[in-house]
């Protein structure tokens, strides 16, 4: 049985293996010893703190095999964008050409930066063994953190977003990066990636261009990157899709990819999920496949599951998925069909 | 040859000079009806009857048989009735000195930083008469022309010189930004803009400065590049002062070239003499001489003997600037120093 829980340092090593693995563009996730060791312990501390409302606090989280202790799987909440530095994205909108005297009326569609999506909270570093993609395990790993929320709602914006990686051909090139990012930086997509994982992100973004970028003046390659998702992110945006998350105006400005939003009240496993109390049963008649959560805050533990969940206020559960969510008999939970 | 203010018995040789200089001469149009308002308008603006800002100074080149051979224009000034609009090529740095990254994106800013200046515009000479000073004297004649009357005008005098364009007559500069706006070729709005539309169009353009690194590799290249055909013009006004400070035209990306009127060499070192009559020899330079009248203008070029105050010229040149021995005249070598030797 695999588990969700918040990250811990003695996932250290397990971790940077996860790093070297994962996608270019997940730039949350560095292969460098010292930037994740510091990431899990700001997680800790994210963890720990005392939250009236939602700053910089950034929830780490892991997938691991209960059996063989194997970390598969890492996810991601930051609690507020554009707390401690300014979040910026690519806003995608006509730019308004019209001559009353010429009778012209056109849009333009250009891209500008911009720091509209401060203040929401952001699902990032989405990342999953290769032979675990489009199993229950995924869908897992992106919604618990969706039923933390629900948990915590006091830690979080009243509106969700998330960027999915855009499209880089198999050798790392993204024609997006070349077309824009390229000018100012003169780095490889991939090296820029990089950066951003050891960097902060907000500090390559100040390079990027101030003034609007107009889509036609792109090579078609380009153009054809803006909201592309890359084949490798398009579980993580279909599993949110599916969430009743929708794209928007916005775009990465590293390369294209789009952005997804939700208000917390239409999230489908925040609005769908509900609270129960476990009770422990060696039988389990299981009607369907549900996601499981303990609701806790530092010992936040969440399954899949087989369960058999009524309209009863409780939910049978065997002693593996009490011990799984770290739980006992009687403790409340929170499901969610999957 | 002299060149004086356009008359509206003028009209069929300019319509035969406009049909002769072709459709991409958007400011001399061959319609008949549109060059007899713009002839008329420009005798008001001789005879003093129209404001700085709509003010056309149109002037012909004439030869001894009357055949008007030429014309070239003055304006006023530019951009205030409708703003007037360029792009200055400046830079903008992406620098982040802990990555090694150091960049300078040449950017592109539109302004309006030459309102109240005076353009000279509109020249062409008949190919035929492309010979001797003829090409000189049409162009100058403006300058000295500002020399005399520099209150009727700005600052600076600028020129917008006709931007790169390929065999076919297109502008890769527009065709890698005018048109994702204006969604037309440029000849299109090249005619509009020569009807004085220009500022419409400019109004359909971005206001916020554009980064030349998104433009094609073609447009780049012709950023402040002046077409062949304008090299002549080019020469003679590099040679009286004029320079490119990195502004350009917002369509084709011609340069616009620009001096202070008080930089001008045929303006700073012109002077007030008194005309004489009389033989100057083969050897004396060449003068540009205007007769310091505004209605009735007249400027030519003539050999002439300076001595003290007085400029001695043959019968033949006060006839042509229809001035008496004794009248004073302004005027200036025709070429400036270290040129007369070429020109002997």
């Amino acid at each position: 049985m695999l588990a969700l829980r918040p990250v811990q340092l003695s996932d250290l090593q397990q971790l940077q293996q996860l790093a070297r693995d994962s996608l270019v563009g997940v730039t949350s996730l560095p292969d460098d010893t010292e930037c994740l060791r510091e990431k899990i312990l700001d997680s800790c501390a994210s963890f720990d703190a005392d939250v009236q409302s939602p700053g910089g606090e950034n929830y780490f989280f892991v997938l691991q095999d209960l059996v063989s202790g194997r970390l598969v799987g890492c996810s991601e909440i930051l609690a507020s964008t554009g707390c401690n530095e300014p979040f910026y994205s690519l806003r995608n909108r006509p730019f308004s050409s019209a001559s009353r005297e010429l009778n012209i009326r056109h849009g333009v569609p250009a891209l500008s930066l911009c720091q509209d999506l401060n203040g929401q909270t952001l699902l990032r570093g989405f990342h999953i063994d290769a032979e675990r993609v489009r199993t229950p395990e995924s869908e897992l790993l992106s919604r618990a953190r969706l039923m933390f929320i629900a948990a915590h709602p006091q830690r979080f914006a009243d509106s969700v977003i998330t960027e999915i990686v855009g499209f880089s051909s198999e050798d790392g090139q993204s024609p997006f990066w070349d077309a824009i990012g390229q000018h100012f930086f003169d780095l490889p997509y991939a090296e820029a990636e990089r950066l951003c994982g050891l960097q902060s992100r907000t500090f390559l973004a100040e390079l990027m261009p101030q003034y609007p970028i107009y889509v036609p003046m792109l090579p078609p390659a380009a153009q054809a990157c803006i909201g592309q998702v890359h084949p490798d992110g398009q579980e993580a945006f279909d599993i949110l899709a599916r969430e009743g998350f929708e794209t928007n105006s916005y775009v990465d400005l590293f390369d294209g990819g789009p952005t997804l939003h939700a208000r917390i009240a239409n999230i489908r496993s925040i609005a769908e999920s509900r609270m129960a109390s476990a009770r422990q049963s060696r039988q389990i008649d299981a009607r369907g496949r549900y996601l499981v959560s303990n609701d806790h805050l530092g010992n936040y533990r969440a399954i899949v599951a087989e369960l058999d969940v009524g309209p009863e206020a409780t939910v049978p559960l065997t002693p593996g998925m009490l011990a799984a969510l770290n739980i006992s008999d009687g403790q409340p939970i929170r499901v969610v069909a999957l | 040859m002299i060149v004086r203010p356009v008359a509206i018995t003028d009209l069929p040789s300019l319509l035969d000079l406009a049909r002769c200089a072709g459709p991409g001469f958007t400011s001399l149009p061959a319609n008949e009806e549109r060059l007899a308002h713009r002839i008329r308008w420009a005798q008001r603006t001789f005879a003093g009857q129209v404001e700085r800002a709509d003010a056309d100074y149109l002037f012909v080149l004439e030869d001894d048989d009357r055949q008007v051979v030429g014309i070239s224009a003055l304006t006023g000034a530019v951009g205030l009735r409708e703003p007037w609009y360029n792009y200055r090529v400046g830079v903008t740095v992406s620098a982040a000195p802990e990555l090694g990254i150091q960049r300078q994106i040449p950017t592109l800013f539109l302004n309006n930083e030459m309102t109240g200046q005076s353009e000279i515009c509109s020249l062409f000479l008949h190919p035929a008469q492309r010979h001797g000073h003829n090409g000189r004297l049409l162009s100058l004649a403006r300058l000295l022309f500002v020399a005399e009357f520099s209150q009727l005008f700005g600052e600076k005098l600028i020129a917008e010189l006709r931007g790169h364009a390929d065999e076919h007559g297109c502008s890769p500069f527009w065709d890698s930004l005018g048109r994702h706006f204006f969604q037309k070729d440029f000849a299109y709005a090249d005619q509009l803009s020569g009807m004085g539309n220009k500022s419409f169009i400019a109004e359909l353009m971005p206001r916020q400065p554009l980064y030349t690194c998104l433009l094609t590799q073609q447009a780049q290249a012709v950023i402040g590049r002046a077409h062949p055909n304008t090299e002549p013009a080019l020469r003679i006004l590099g040679a009286e002062g004029f320079s490119h400070k990195g502004y350009i035209d917002i369509f084709d990306g011609g340069p616009v070239i620009e001096a202070p009127v008080s930089n001008i060499r045929c303006i700073r070192d012109s002077q007030s003499l008194v005309l004489a009559v009389g033989s100057p020899d083969e050897q004396a330079p060449v003068w540009l001489i205007h007769n310091r009248r505004l209605e009735n203008c007249r400027v030519t070029s003539a050999r002439g003997h300076h001595n003290g105050h007085s400029l001695i010229v043959d019968r033949l040149a006060a006839k042509r600037l229809q001035v008496q021995p004794g009248d004073t005249v302004r005027a200036v070598p025709l070429l400036g120093q270290g040129r007369q030797a070429v020109a002997a």
